[in-house]
């Protein structure tokens, strides 16, 4: 930087200075323009001053002022800029903030449990008791009392995993309601549960209606292992009986749990008009219902529109239901004249894969943790 | 069931597209599988218009009538509100047909439980190809084309649902037939060539001397109609349910007729199918039957009748229907419904027609009138709640309490199969473990799918070390994984928590101080388990086949093991595909166990103190052998009861430490909840401590 020439007068080095300052980016080069500017030697207020002495006094004056006007002016721009460069400095000890941070290491939930405790509050919410059973089951509890006697056709619908020796029977309970009417022996333990229906007569032997529950739990088939099987998966029963139970009542009470269960399939049904069209009742069998009913949601690829996933029928189905059968009640020791029940079942995998579009059921239980690591807490 | 709406159309006359007869017979019971169209119409007639569609219907078990084009026909009729055409086609009247005096063929039921009825027919026929509508019907329908009369059989039971057999009368001995059970040691050749070695349970359908057909099931070779067959019995008979299922499933032999039979037929059918099948022979010119028609009925159908009351309709379905829309929908489906009032009941008398082999209680009337009526039209309500729910099982709650500490411990949630193979069970069986315990006998599937899934697992560990295993094989060093589940023994089963971790125990982090899980680590999650169950347990040492010696550890909550842990044995990681020389430290909880050990609602809170507590440090040396739980024990009995905790801070061997000694630096922290602790008590205490940990463990100041 060239010397200042202090004949230029105040004017024109107010011009220089200012074009100087602007382009002064550090703490250093602040101090720099300093020392040039207002330094005591050799800057250019210094030179202008000893200019000046030779001056005469009605030439000081004027010019005088001006430069101490200046030099003022230089001061205070300097200061802050000064204060400006400070508040940008990073302070002594300053971490790096965009570095990673010290993780703590939290687990993430199974998605399949995540499920299970959806359905658990759900079914809180609308009053139920939620109850665990037996894995290990015998004929009588998991097929008979279910209107599925030896050699029924409806067996074959479920093919069961026996054990190569039986388990001991559940010893009987004490005075409980249901022990009087209980009319069967208790029996060995043979099979793997084919559905968590069986609690569904586990519970209703011990406690007289109202019942209100549902039961959640892994059951088994032999199936093998495929894209949409397995033979060990899981399943949410829910059992409601009392007097005047009806099937709208199921219709209802399923109805309030696929909405919670699938919101976005339920809002994208209300926007484009067609909330009632969101859920379907279609008419079935089970050998423990009656009437039956397959529900069916609107299908959460093609909205209804049509794919392969839902066959092309815009529909795709959740859970099977109806009305708990009177023989059902018979077996318990339920009078059918006096109270009516509703029950369903659904498959929690089923809910999963479609609620977050897996497309292979095997990933639920390789448990590789890239699967995982996607579903929160 | 695959219909063609061509031959649905000859009974109902629905104008609608196949597409929408599939969406309402959907929401009708009668769910649509897949459509597939036809070009051009496969028309009896030949006066084909415009296209064909194959309709396949998922029929449900218990609706066997609509595994024909006439029931599929009335369930559309009845949901179009259409009449239904009289089954015209059959008009033939076989009533004054039928001579007992002179029967074409004579025709013995031995066993009228299994047979309820045998009507028989001779033709003179001449046997070729069936007419190409004829076969094209029979392949749409997804049934190949043999013959004109073995067609004719299969178009019948296409139409009306009953299953039909011809024999080659020439090839019957007698000619008879007797339908008996098989003999010991009979053996039949049936029409897919196979010998069938049948039993005494088996049902056939036999001539003079020997098994032609197994009743219900599959014709014989024997008397099998063939290019050379002159003369033919049509058979079209009642078999007993589940007599056609065992015979089925013993034999592994499923056919169009076994799984009509198995789930119930109409047993006022066989007299109208043989009319028809013999009004086919003449229609497509493949011969002409004598006229005398055999029809052994030795108890007649006695239709099943349901009292349906009124009330009952709207009490089950939750929705009103008129009582003209029942009468329709029962009308409709075949039902004859007698309006009854006052008492015993106010409603209907209603009888099923014979195909409805399902109906035997009012709930399966309200059924159909709610089906047809239409579920859309059920109101969405709730159950009424009358008294407060029961609470839920407690093991829920304690699942989710233990879930949340394993999760804040930083382990992901495994479920794996609860079956596994053998190899992978045998080191975990109570005998190898426990020690205690019902025998070291796994519970073994009788009919597993396959080896690996053989066993029922004695341990939640297997599972999760092949889960690690499968990670570790994916790129995944670090993995923390653990799950709540049932575990197998013979005495039955318990609900435990298995964990397995490996890699790092530390956080992953630039700053360095990586450090690997060991003992110590597994041990902590461990304490901290049992912490969330409020139990405070005692630590054993033992040994088990999978868990490194000098490694492992038994939990134990007032004297009972409740729990294993340690470092995994590598051969055992090793014979699951784990990389050898990864410290793998696993953990086994039996929650139910836990529980039982757990205090119930005895939680005080305690005053928080108001004095200050004091705290001394003390380093000793001792021989290396002693355990830290020795020395803990000897500062407790020799303390006060100010003495509110001991930890140890320190443990040093190595340069300055003579060989075999360790160096121990316990923190104990004083406490009075009287008074504040004066230093020269607390110093006493401390000189007694050191007294004692001098004289019982020869322990040394330092």
């Amino acid at each position: 930087m060239s010397p200042i020439d202090p004949s230029i007068g105040p004017d024109r080095a107010r011009e220089v200075f200012r074009a100087e300052l602007a382009e002064v980016r550090t703490d250093a080069e602040l101090q720099a323009l300093r020392t040039r500017w207002v330094g005591r030697k050799g800057s250019w207020v210094a030179a202008f001053m000893e200019a000046l002495a030779t001056a005469t006094p009605e030439q000081k004056k004027p010019v005088g002022r001006g430069a101490n006007e200046l030099k003022k002016e230089v001061e205070a721009a300097i200061a802050e800029r000064e204060t400006a460069l400070a508040s940008t400095k990073r302070p002594p000890n300053a971490v790096d903030i965009t570095l990673p941070g010290r993780t703590p290491v939290l687990g993430h939930r199974h998605p399949l449990s995540l499920i299970r405790d959806e359905v658990i509050e759900i079914f809180t919410r609308l009053g139920y008791q939620v109850l665990e059973g037996p894995e290990v089951e015998d004929d009588y509890h998991n097929f008979e009392a279910l209107n599925m006697p030896a050699e029924h056709p409806a067996r074959d619908m479920q093919d069961t995993l026996y054990l190569t020796r039986p388990m001991p029977a559940f010893a009987p309970d004490g005075a409980s309601a249901g022990q009087a009417r209980r009319s069967h022996a208790p029996q060995p333990r043979t099979l793997l549960r084919t559905h968590t229906s069986a609690m569904q007569i586990r519970h209703m032997e011990k406690h007289d209606p109202p019942v209100r529950l549902v039961a959640i739990g892994p059951v088994y088939r032999r199936d093998n292992l495929d894209l949409t099987h397995t033979p060990m998966f899981h399943q949410v029963e829910g059992l409601v009986v009392g007097k005047g139970i009806t099937l709208a009542d199921l219709k209802g009470t399923l109805t309030a749990m696929a909405e919670a269960l699938f919101p976005s399939t339920r809002a994208e049904g209300a926007r484009s008009g067609q909330a009632a069209d969101f859920i379907r009742f279609r008419p079935s069998f089970f050998p423990y219902t009656e009437p039956s009913a397959e529900v069916d949601i609107r299908c959460i690829k093609c909205k209804g529109s049509g794919c392969a996933m839902c066959k092309k029928t815009g529909w795709i189905e959740i859970l099977g239901s109806g009305m708990v059968h009177p023989a059902v009640f018979e077996a318990v020791g339920y009078d059918a004249d006096e109270v009516t029940g509703f029950a369903f079942g659904m498959g929690v995998e089923r809910v999963a894969l479609l609620k977050w579009g897996v497309e292979d059921i095997r990933l639920f239980y390789e448990n590789d943790l890239r699967f995982l690591e996607q579903f929160g807490l | 069931m695959k219909v063609l709406l061509s031959w649905i159309r000859e009974f109902v006359d629905v104008k609608e597209s196949a597409e929408d007869i599939g969406k309402l017979m959907s929401v009708r019971g009668l769910a649509l599988e897949g459509l597939e169209v036809i070009r051009p119409a496969l028309s009896e007639r030949s006066e084909s218009k415009g296209d064909d569609v194959v309709m396949d219907f998922d029929v449900t078990a218990n609706r066997p009538d609509c595994l024909s084009m006439i029931g599929i026909a009335r369930e559309i009729a009845t949901a179009y509100r259409l009449p239904i055409a009289d089954t015209g086609q059959v008009a033939r009247d076989f009533s004054s047909a039928i001579d007992p005096s002179a029967p074409a063929i004579p025709v013995t039921i031995n066993d009228p439980e299994l047979c309820g009825r045998y009507v028989a027919a001779v033709a003179d026929v001449t046997v070729a190809p069936s007419p190409q509508w004829l076969q094209d019907r029979l392949t749409a329908c997804g049934i190949r084309p043999i013959s004109n009369i073995v067609d004719i059989t299969n178009y019948v039971l296409l139409e009306l649902g009953q299953p039909m057999h011809a024999f080659d009368l020439d090839k019957l001995a007698g000619p008879a037939i007797i339908v008996r059970r098989a003999r010991a040691g009979e053996s039949l050749k049936t029409l897919d060539g196979k010998m069938r070695a049948l039993t005494p349970d088996m049902l056939v359908i036999a001539d003079a001397e020997r098994a032609q057909a197994i009743g219900g099931v599959l014709g014989g070779a024997d008397s099998e109609v063939s290019s050379s067959t002159k003369r033919i019995v049509f058979e079209a008979a009642w078999f007993k349910p589940s007599s056609v299922r065992a015979t089925s499933k013993k034999l592994g032999l499923k056919t169009e007729a076994s799984t009509r039979f198995e789930r119930g037929m109409d047993q006022t059918a066989p007299a109208r199918a043989m009319a028809r099948a013999c009004d086919l022979l003449e229609q497509i010119n493949a011969g002409q039957s004598d006229g005398r028609t055999v029809d052994v009925y030795p108890q007649a159908h006695v239709p099943n009748q349901v009292k349906l009351e009124r009330r009952r309709v709207p009490g089950l379905l939750g929705m009103d229907v008129p009582d003209a829309e029942v009468e329709r929908i029962l009308a409709s489906l075949g039902f004859t419904t007698a309006p009854h009032k006052g008492v015993p009941y106010d409603g209907w008398l209603v009888t099923a027609p014979g195909w409805r082999v399902d109906i035997h209680r009012p709930v399966d009337v309200i059924e159909e009138v709610g089906r047809h009526y239409g579920f859309e039209h059920l109101p969405t309500t709730f159950p009424g709640v009358q008294q407060a729910p029961a609470p839920s099982d407690p093991r829920i709650a304690r699942d989710r309490r233990t879930r949340n500490a394993a999760l804040g411990m930083g382990f992901s949630e495994a479920i794996t199969f609860a079956f596994i193979d053998t190899a992978a069970a045998e080191p975990f069986l109570p005998s190898t473990t426990l020690g205690a315990g019902s025998g070291g006998e796994p519970v073994g599937l009788a009919n597993p799918l396959s080896e690996k899934f053989a066993v029922m697992r004695p341990s939640l560990l297997p599972g999760l070390i092949d889960a690690v295993s499968h990670n570790r094989r994916h790129g995944r060093r670090d993995v923390r994984l653990f799950e709540i589940g049932t575990r197998f023994s013979p005495a039955g089963e318990s609900r435990g928590i298995g964990l397995a971790w490996t890699g790092l125990a530390t956080a992953d982090h630039w700053s360095g101080a990586r450090r690997d899980v060991d003992f110590s680590d597994i041990k902590g999650v461990v304490e901290q388990l049992a912490a969330s169950a409020a139990v405070a347990p005692a630590f054993t040492e033992t040994t088990a086949t999978y868990l490194v010696p000098g490694r492992a550890a038994h939990i134990v909550v007032n004297g009972r093991v409740v729990g294993t842990f340690g470092q995994l044995e590598s051969a055992a990681g090793e014979r699951r595909d784990l990389p050898s020389g990864d410290a793998v430290c696993v953990a086994e909880i039996d929650l139910d166990a836990l529980t039982a050990e757990s205090p119930t609602d005895t939680l005080r809170a305690a005053t928080l103190p108001k004095y200050p507590a004091v705290v001394r440090d003390v380093s000793i040396l001792v021989d290396d052998a002693l355990s830290a739980e020795t020395v803990r024990g000897t500062i407790r009995s020799a303390a006060p009861a100010t003495l509110i905790q001991v930890r140890e801070f320190d443990r040093y061997q190595g340069k300055g430490i003579p060989d075999g000694k360790v160096s121990l630096s316990f923190r104990l922290t004083f406490q009075s909840v009287e008074r504040t602790l004066t230093d020269e008590e607390v110093q006493a205490d401390m000189q007694t401590i050191l007294d004692a940990l001098t004289r019982d463990l020869g322990a040394i100041q330092r």
